[in-house]
Parts: structure tokens; sequence; C-alpha cells
């Protein structure tokens, strides 16, 4: 085993997603400290455009492979070419993204080649010429330490934004793997559908019967924003998200929910936040009408700052907030949302 | 009936061509046919639609967790649920079967899997039961789990296999994955619609902007997202009766021809050093009342230069 460390993108429609830099910046940083050599790997559709902006978090080399075939079947092909890849090569770890495909891909690897794969990290660094990681247990309750033993190449799958993506690096060289063959039993994807609708404004529509609040695509991705406002059952009903949406345009963020809000399907399911939702670390997170139950607070508890808005003074989310206000969120988020608009117009 | 890769299974059964042909061909299920038109020359047993739901058993989420000394999850073997994320799982099997017949089979492997929670999933509707049960398997990584479920599943000669999103207690998600790479089968993760047409299952999986489809040929592995359906049914009083009677196998490592050192902890490559409680600080700064609330809301976020 070699004491390289690898990070495997991720591309969504030909377009990077944003865990693959952080991934490729910790690759970099942990091979330095073993004094291994450090690659990122991008596959599929935009695999080759990509290659600069992983480049430049500062790995050695960048290793891209675009063909069809990686965007008409579900991971095989990616796995085929990364268990040849791994077994050639010998890089003391790899790192994945905890996402579907990540997992999906871990897995597979895992079981082909007989590795051992360590999920939901949050943390890596090296100890001892080992990698010593950190991972959240029981809702967060807890932070296991975890390492590797034997030998074999080590799989990280870590969550998003477990790590800060640097920009530091130039002059990394490019390398073109080959293509893929088609899987014999392969799962064929098509898509993405029911995208007609999808427009740059938050809107009404009916969902299995019920009204549903949409909000628009570049406030949907909880994982990879910065700002979150998050509503709860004290919202009211799914009318009452577009404050809580022109909040976080004005903000910049994402919008969140509990879970009540998408098991009623006020909101569609994937912003629903905590122990069986998304799992968030943004700088701010903003509680509207959440009374903040150990489900939720698994989710959230590590954002950076939370200010809870709730009209009980005894709800929970105020025993784990920076700034709480007792206090009625229909009158203070259009205010606030005003004075947001206010400060950003002038500055 | 189910057909895996030659390298990997001798089981080739008769009778599942005609059978996935005749339904595809149809469109019906099997069930609603009047008894006449059922093809005669086909072997019954054989010929059924074969759902296994791959179940977890893991602590009741109300019970506080702590690790033993050993480093692994402190047990109480009395304290067992449904993997709360199986639940929607083993929701969407039945009706699976409500629209296509063939039989429910709940899978579990655990070192001393208790039957409490097996007894739930038979009373809600399930055909019949397997655990795999051995001391040989304490301590089992992602890795091992998915070997022993692989191997139980081809056992089962399994058509469509469903899994959860992921445990309650580990969050791996990845026990899907890697038991489909075991059994040579492809994987459909994620998914918030289920269809079996003929010999082929499509799911659909949401996206950032609307969803994406999948398809592959059965035998394939189904992994469930939770948004499938929002509420599981309740075991009624007559399904907890008739669940006492429902067949309900224990195997072992030998049953499946596992070898014990393959399992356990020998043989996971993953170790845990040690472990430290959450202390986060935060300011905890509350104010009280509407007026001004939004004022000091905004000035915090820029005295924090979050805006
Ligand atoms: C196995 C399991 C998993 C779970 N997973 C999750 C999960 O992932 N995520 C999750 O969120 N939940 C999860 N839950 C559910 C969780 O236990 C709580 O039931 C849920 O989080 C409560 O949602 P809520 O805070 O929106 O609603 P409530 O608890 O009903 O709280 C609503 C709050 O709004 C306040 N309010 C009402 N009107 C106003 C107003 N006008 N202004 C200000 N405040 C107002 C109320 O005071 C109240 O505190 C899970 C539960 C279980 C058992
Ligand atoms: C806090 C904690 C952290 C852990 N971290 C790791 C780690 O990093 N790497 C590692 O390899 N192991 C780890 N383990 C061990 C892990 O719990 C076991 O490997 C477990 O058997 C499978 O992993 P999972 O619970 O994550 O399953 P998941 O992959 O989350 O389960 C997904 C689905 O697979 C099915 N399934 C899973 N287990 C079973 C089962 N026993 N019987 C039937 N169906 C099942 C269910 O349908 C379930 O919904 C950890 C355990 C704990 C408690």
């Amino acid at each position: 085993m070699t004491n390289d460390i690898w990070a495997v993108a991720e591309l969504e429609g030909g377009k990077l997603k944003n865990i693959s830099l952080q991934l490729a910046s910790k690759a970099a940083q942990l091979a330095a400290a073993l004094g291994g050599q450090s690659a990122a790997v991008a596959l599929g559709q935009g695999a080759q455009a990509a290659a600069a902006a992983l480049g430049a978090t500062g790995v050695n080399a960048v290793l891209v492979s675009e063909s069809d075939i990686y965007d008409t079947y579900l991971v095989q092909p990616a796995t085929d070419v990364l268990a040849q890849l791994i077994q050639q090569r010998q890089p003391k770890a790899v790192l994945l993204p905890a996402t579907v495909t990540g997992r999906d891909v871990a897995g597979r690897l895992a079981a082909r080649l007989g590795l051992g794969v360590e999920y939901n990290v949050t943390s890596a660094d090296v100890a001892e010429g080992e990698i010593a990681m950190v991972v959240p247990a029981f809702g967060g309750q807890l932070n296991v330490n975890a390492t590797f033993a034997g030998d074999g190449t080590r799989l990280i799958l870590a969550r998003q934004n477990a790590f800060a993506a640097t920009k530091t690096g130039s002059g990394t060289t490019t390398e073109t793997l080959p293509a893929p063959a088609a899987p014999a039993n392969g799962a064929k994807i098509s898509g993405p559908f029911g995208t007609e609708g999808a427009t740059e404004e938050g809107h009404m529509t009916t969902v299995n019967g019920h009204p549903q609040y949409v909000p628009p695509p570049s406030r949907s991705n909880v994982e990879e924003a910065a700002i979150i406002v998050s509503g709860g059952r004290g919202v009211g009903g799914p009318e009452g998200f577009a404050d809580l949406d022109a909040l976080a345009q004005a903000l910049g963020g994402a919008v969140g929910s509990s879970r009540p809000v998408t098991d009623d399907e006020w909101l569609p399911h994937h912003h629903h936040i905590g122990q069986t939702g998304r799992t968030v670390k943004p700088e701010l997170y903003i509680a509207c009408g959440i009374s903040g139950a150990v489900q939720h607070q698994a989710g959230m508890q590590t954002s950076k700052y939370i200010i809870a808005i709730n009209k009980d003074k005894d709800a929970p989310i105020f025993t784990f907030c920076d700034l709480g206000v007792v206090g009625d969120l229909k009158a203070i988020i259009p205010e606030l949302t005003k004075l947001v608009q206010d400060y950003k117009a002038s500055h | 009936m189910a057909r895996y890769p030659a390298t990997l299974t001798a089981a080739n059964k008769q009778g599942y061509n005609e059978e996935k042909s005749f339904r595809g061909n149809k469109g019906v299920p099997r069930q609603s046919l009047p008894p006449l038109l059922a093809p005669l020359s086909l072997d019954l047993e054989e010929s059924t639609l074969k759902i296994v739901v791959c179940m977890k058993e893991t602590p009741s989420t109300e019970v506080p967790k702590s690790l033993g000394a050993d480093m692994r999850l402190a047990r109480n073997p009395g304290d067992t649920i449904i993997n709360p994320f199986d639940e929607y799982t083993i929701e969407e099997g039945l009706r699976q079967q409500e629209k296509l017949g063939g039989d429910v089979v709940i899978l579990t492997m655990g070192p001393g899997a208790t039957t409490e929670p097996m007894r739930r999933a038979l009373a809600m509707g399930a055909t019949s039961g397997v655990l795999v049960s051995d001391t040989a398997l304490a301590g089992s990584d992602a890795v091992a789990t998915g070997r022993v479920l692989a191997a139980a599943l081809k056992k089962l000669s399994a058509d469509l296999v469903l899994f959860g999103q992921s445990s309650a207690d580990a969050y791996g998600g990845i026990v899907p994955a890697i038991t489909a790479e075991f059994m040579g089968v492809p994987l459909l993760s994620f998914a918030t619609k289920v269809e079996v047409e003929g010999n082929a299952v499509t799911i659909e999986r949401e996206a950032d902007v609307g969803y994406t489809k999948a398809t592959a040929p059965l035998p394939a592995l189904v992994s469930i997202a939770k948004a499938i359906n929002n509420n599981p049914r309740y075991p009624s009083m007559k399904g907890i009766m008739s669940a006492k009677k429902k067949p309900l196998d224990t195997w072992t490592l030998a049953d499946l021809g596992l070898d014990a050192g393959t399992v356990g902890t020998g043989a996971a490559k993953e170790r845990v050093t040690g472990a430290t409680p959450v202390a986060t600080q935060r300011r905890r700064e509350i104010i009280t009342g509407s007026a001004g609330a939004a004022q000091r809301i905004f000035d915090f976020l820029v005295e924090n230069k979050v805006i």
C-alpha cells in the first residue's frame, strides 16, 4: 500500500457538487502529512471541465473519465473503474461523499475488494501514520474516535461540510482514464422528469390532494446552504412558508423544515432536517416554530449559529440556541426580511 | 425462482420464465385471476413472486445510548424495535404484494436476535420470517452484514429485495450496496416509488429538481426512501393472532455455508478507539416579545458577520 490519498468527486447533471472540493482539499492535506501523493477522481459528464476546480484545491493529480456509460447506468461503471484503479495503484485511503451515490459506490468497492469502510465521518487527520477519524453517534450525543486496522485501502465516507474547501494549488496534472464498459445487468437511469414547473420563484402547488409550498431550486438544497431558514409546525401551513422563503431569499440561504412539515407535505421531502432527514452544518440556522425535539436537533446541532423563534418560552429549542426570541414568527419574520433587504440594498 | 449470475448460484429454477412472461403479458396480478385460468402445469410454490424485506432490529429510540467497554453499542435485548426506516419498507413490501401477489419474507440478521420486532412485522402482514442468528456475528461491520444477507437472500431465491434507507442506530445506508455487490445484482437505491412490471423493476428517486427513474431486471435490490409512504400500518388484532402461527426459521452461519472467520469482530477492519460526549457551548441569549425582536436578530447577524 502507498501513502496516497484520493478523493472521489460527485457530479450531478455535469455540475461539480460542493462536497467534491471539500474532499479533494482534505485528500491533499492528508497525503502531505503522510508523505504520499493526492488525487481527485472525477467520472462522468462534466469531469473534464471540473478538473481545474479540483486541481486548485492542491491535489497533485486529477484523474478524469468522461463517457455516456457513467450517466446511463447507476454506480456500476464508476465502481468498475475505481476498483481496477485501486487494485493497480493501492492508495492508502479513498474519500467519498456520504451521498446516495457515494454510499453505493463505497459499498460495492468494499464488498468487491474486501475493504473496510468508515461512514458518516466528520473529521479526519493523521496520527502515528494512520488516519484518525471522528464519527458522530446516537443522534450526535457522542463523538466516536475511529481508525482502521490491517492493510488494504481505507474507504472513508465523509459528511457534507465535514472539511473546508481550500484553494492553494496550481500546476496539477490531469490524467485521462479509459472509458468503462457497459455493465451486463446494470440499472439504467433516465430523467430528470418533472422539471417543467421549476421556476426561480417559490409557488403553491397540490400534491396528493394537499396544498404544498415549493421553494425554487436555488433555495432547496439544505445540505449545501450556508444559511438555512427552517420552519416547523408553528408556521401553521404551507402558505406560511412563503414568508420563510422570502427571508431565505434575502439572506441568500435555503428553506429547511422539521419532519411533520414534510410528513404533511407542506414542503417537498428534501427540505426535512434531522435524524431521519438531512444533516446540515450551516453558518446560520434560524428555527421558526420548531419545538426542538432531539430528532430534529440531531440534524442541525453542529450549525455555527442557531437562532430560535418560538412563542413557547419552555420550548426545548431555547436550551441549544445562541439567540432565542420568545415571540410570534408571523410578526417577526416579515420585519426581519425587510431589515435584511434594506441592509443588502445599501451594502 | 430468482436467477442470479451463473457464477454466484446454481439456483436456476424451473417455471421462472413462464411465470414472468405470464404476469408481464396480461398485466394483472395472478391472485385476481379465476382459478380455472391459472396455468395448471406451474408449481405454485416455485412460481410466486418472492419479496424479501431486510429488517434490522435497532435499540428503541427512547432509550439513552452508550458504548460498552468493548466500544460497541451497549444493547439491551428487551429494548429492540423494528428499525424505524424499515417500517416504511415493510409497508412497501406489503403494498407490492397486494398488487402483484406472492410472498413477503422478513429477513433479519443479528448475534442473538430477539423475535419481538419479527413478530410485529409478521403481524403487519408478512408471510414468514427468517432470523440469521449466530454468536459469531457479534461485532459484524457493514461488509460482514452484507455478506450474510447476500447468502441468505440467495438461499431464499428472492426476486425483489427491499431495504430501508439506513439504520437508526448506525446510519450507514451502505448495507444494501454491499449486499448487491456480493449477489452480483443491481441495486436501485433511495426509491420514492417502486413499480414491478413483467421481469423488471423501476423506481423513482427525488432529485434537487424533479425526479429521476432507474430500471433493472429482476432479481434486484431496492432501498426505500422514507418519503415513499407516510403511514406504515399498525398490526391489527387479527394480524397479531395469526402472526403467532406464521413460519419463522432460524439459520446459523453453517446453514448458509459461511465461515465464521469472515464475519464478526475479527473480520472488521474498522476500529473504535474512544468516545466523548458532545458538549456545544451556546450563548443562549433569550429575549421576550415580538416588538424589537427582528431588530435584535438583525443586529446579531451583523455583529457575527453572517451578513
Ligand atoms: C424515530 C423518529 C425520528 C424522527 N425524526 C425526525 C427528524 O428527522 N426531524 C424532525 O424534525 N423530527 C423528527 N421526529 C419528530 C420529532 O420527534 C418531533 O415530533 C418534531 O421534530 C416536531 O416538529 P415541530 O417542532 O415542527 O412541531 P411541534 O413540536 O409541534 O412544535 C411546534 C412549535 O411551534 C411553536 N409555535 C406555534 N405557533 C407559533 C408562532 N406563531 N410563532 C412562533 N412559534 C410558534 C410552538 O410553540 C411549538 O414549540 C422524529 C420522531 C421519531 C420518533
Ligand atoms: C454508532 C455506530 C457506528 C458504526 N460505524 C460503522 C462503520 O463506520 N463501518 C462499518 O462497517 N460498520 C459500522 N457499524 C456497525 C454497523 O451497525 C453494522 O455493520 C450493521 O450491521 C450494518 O450497518 P448499518 O446499521 O449502518 O446499516 P445500514 O446500511 O444503515 O442499513 C440499511 C438497511 O440495510 C438493512 N439491514 C442493515 N442491517 C441489517 C441486519 N442486521 N439485518 C437485516 N437487514 C439489515 C435494513 O433494511 C436497513 O434499513 C457501526 C455501528 C454503530 C452502532
